[in-house]
């Protein structure tokens, strides 16, 4: 297990809600830089408000290391063996910190790895982002009906993560197939994107399951990391 | 794990001198128009410029294509299906699948624009130190707080991984193997047990941090002490920009 | 024996108690002073309080009863006071910058010192902990005793008047402690030193307090309280190996 060594035996999943350099318009690169930039005044603003916003600022960045580091491990889905996103879980540690943890992880990548794309940052970040925060929303539901409860905290975990990609790679797919084959017709298009949403259902699954063990863990063991 | 694309920087050459700010305006820009071009006429003058440049930064050529080598894997495996799906005229059949020639120039142009702009990316981090070029973002209007968690993030993902590296090893000294889906749960648990430590170890770094006045009214705020001085001839390397302008001039003149 | 002394102790705790909320406490009745210029060394088991014993000294914690004051004026809760700096037991808490220097930096840009300022006392920081050569290093590069040695500088670079060390010893090799040992003995600020080493608070320290569950259960030469041995073994301690009489003497002096 390591994570110099790729085996490319794997997730075509993951790798293609990082979307490369090169392959799309740049109107959409354009525009998703300005969505990205939205979301990051957003949460910038939001995290403004907080009751101590420089104590946050350590832990959002070794947690974004941290991230970043967990998601290399690999997760075996005989034979062969994934990279979660984990944006699910991501939203739900770290709230509204998510998305500038998700841009930075993006970004740091895409340079060190070239995984993902400098062009393709906005579109990425905001297509991983904003369902990171949306998987936030899902996941604070827990405290009104009782955070303290494994179940639940497991439950919320799963649709969190499971949500959380979902919405991602919809979003992923869409953007791929409308853009790129620029000589599909509609109903091309349209199947395609049900076809690869389709085949991502195993994945969201695998996701949700691992946020809600995740999670569960973490009510355990540290309570006060699942916060947001 | 190897950050090191800045293990070249410091090497002598015109772009490693480059103030930082100007190079980042310029190559990005440069970038952009790149990926403006949708036209196979531009392509080879997008290949000549992207070696020109590199040659100039003196970075090795195994640099790059081992930076190359897994993306462009995993394009080539997005992107093989464009010329059996791509378009009405048909170049040859393969059993029972025909290729298409709208969608082979669809994959050439993708792959090509995809190499250039990713040299670019390689180029501009490679020849200045990672934490250069994040002050100059910062110099640029980064946000403070982006600029600080990009620097930490940094900082503390090479002892984060290590930190996995060691624990997946005395996993496997204890007969842990990792094929299986059932070990699910312990993967779960090593992943919270890097969370919990990292959150704990913040805490730690906050209270070392505080110790040494941050969050003071004398603060540092970062980015206001003017670490970059340019010259006139930093301009000159602005000609990129005008490469760039020249780039979509093109596109659109043929377009 | 102690002589009154006309200027303001370094350090004076008063009967400090300390517990969290709802839990038993972890600090007794402590007191405590500290001449300027004094070095302390604090033994004791793991667990004795020692670390929360230095969180409440530098105000990261708040006392539950009792008073602590540094230099005359008593210690706020939260209050930045950088004439007392605390080397934590880990350095990769403390060392968050990317770059050694900018570590060093970092405290000085936080008084609000000018540039040139701050640049004089990183140098003469990194001078006196002999790291110059280590200016550009990240600190993950850097082994256990170059990144001690650079957490040190990074607190003594603020100018305290008072340092607590937290195990500095720990993880070094032979030749870091030595210049560590070196490095204290010339040192004129005063000094709160935990350690396990004992060997080395002999050698360090002129005075030594003995925690345990909270309290401090006595205090006085060192080469007396660890000579002690019923003492040392009732709180978890072994006599250090120098001050254990020899049927053939072979140390340099004899206890």
């Amino acid at each position: 297990m390591g994570i110099d060594r790729y085996s490319p035996v794997f997730q075509e999943g993951e790798k293609l809600m990082h979307i490369p350099d090169g392959v799309l318009p740049t109107t959409v690169c354009l525009g998703g830089y300005i969505t990205a930039g939205a979301a990051t005044w957003f949460s910038l603003r939001k995290i403004s408000r907080q009751e101590n916003p420089r104590e946050g600022m350590p832990k959002a960045s070794l947690l974004t290391a941290a991230f970043l580091v967990v998601s290399w491990i690999h997760i075996p889905i005989p034979p062969a063996s994934v990279h979660l996103m984990l944006n699910g879980l991501l939203g739900a540690v770290l709230g509204y910190y998510a998305f500038p943890a998700i841009l930075i992880g993006l970004f740091f990548q895409a340079i060190m790895f070239q995984h993902g794309g400098l062009t393709t940052l906005g579109v990425n970040a905001t297509v991983i982002g904003v369902p990171a925060l949306l998987a936030y929303y899902i996941f604070r539901l827990r405290n009104m009906v009782g955070k303290e409860n494994r179940v639940l905290t497991g439950l919320f975990g799963f649709l969190a993560g499971g949500g959380g990609l979902a919405l991602s790679a919809v979003a992923a797919f869409f953007i791929l197939v409308t853009t790129i084959p620029a000589h599909l017709n509609v109903e091309a298009e349209r199947a395609s994107i049900y076809a690869l949403t389709l085949a991502h259902i195993p994945v969201m699954i695998l996701e949700g399951v691992f946020t809600a063990v995740v999670a569960v863990f973490l009510q355990r063991v540290k309570p006060e990391l699942l916060e947001g | 794990m190897k950050l090191q694309l800045d293990r070249y920087a410091y090497l002598e050459t015109p772009l490693h001198a480059w103030d930082p700010r100007y190079k980042l305006v310029g190559f990005m820009t440069l970038i952009f128009a790149f990926s403006f071009v949708e036209n196979l006429q531009l392509l080879p003058f997008m290949v000549a410029v992207s070696g020109i440049l590199y040659a100039v930064s003196h970075l090795p050529l195994s640099f790059l294509l081992a930076r190359l080598r897994l993306p462009g894997f995993f394009l080539l495996m997005m992107g093989v299906l464009l010329p059996f799906l791509s378009g009405s005229t048909v170049l040859f059949h393969l059993g029972p699948l025909s290729v298409k020639q709208e969608g082979c120039l669809d994959l050439l142009l993708i792959s090509v624009k995809f190499v250039c702009i990713l040299t670019m990316g390689i180029i501009l981090f490679g020849t200045s130190p990672f934490l250069t070029n994040v002050k100059a973002m910062r110099a640029l209007g980064l946000p403070s707080i982006l600029a600080d968690m990009i620097l930490f993030t940094y900082r503390y993902l090479y002892d984060i991984n290590d930190n996995l590296r060691t624990m997946q090893t005395a996993m496997r000294l204890r007969g842990f193997q990792g094929h299986k889906l059932k070990n699910l749960f312990t993967l779960a648990s090593l992943a919270g047990t890097i969370l919990v430590r990292s959150y704990e170890q913040s805490d730690r770094v906050y209270r070392a941090m505080t110790l040494r006045g941050y969050g003071q009214a004398g603060e540092n705020r970062g980015g206001q002490d003017n670490e970059f001085k340019a010259y006139s001839r930093d301009l000159f390397g602005l000609v990129l920009l005008m490469v760039a302008a020249a780039f979509v001039a093109g596109q659109v003149l043929i377009h | 024996m102690e002589h009154v002394k006309q200027e303001e102790p370094a350090l004076d705790i008063s009967d400090l108690s300390f517990s969290y909320p709802q839990r038993s406490p972890v600090l007794r009745n402590i007191n405590l002073k500290l001449r300027p210029g004094e070095k302390v060394g604090v033994i004791g088991p793991n667990g004795a309080g020692k670390t929360t014993l230095f969180m409440l000294i530098c105000g990261v914690l708040k006392t539950s009863s009792g008073n602590i004051s540094l230099f005359g004026r008593d210690v706020v809760p939260g209050e930045f006071r950088p004439e007392v700096g605390l080397v934590f037991q880990n350095p990769d808490d403390q060392l968050f910058c990317p770059s050694v220097e900018d570590d060093v930096a970092f405290g000085p840009k936080n008084l609000g010192l000018t540039a040139e300022e701050v640049q004089g006392r990183v140098r003469e920081a990194m001078a006196l902990t002999g790291i110059q050569e280590l200016a550009q290093y990240p600190p993950h590069h850097l082994s256990g005793g170059q990144k001690r040695m650079v957490a040190i500088a990074g607190v003594l670079a603020m100018h305290p008047q008072l340092v607590i060390y937290d195990e500095p010893t720990s993880n070094l090799d032979i030749n870091y402690r030595r210049r560590l040992i070196s490095f204290l003995q010339r040192s004129r600020e005063a000094m709160l030193i935990a350690s396990h080493d004992l060997e080395f608070i002999l050698e360090v320290c002129d005075r030594v307090i003995l925690l345990d569950e909270g309290r401090v259960v006595t205090g006085g030469k060192p080469s007396e309280i660890m000579s002690n041995v019923k003492l040392m073994e009732k709180h978890s301690l072994e006599k250090p190996h120098s001050l254990v009489p020899h049927a053939e003497p072979h140390h340099g002096v004899n206890p």
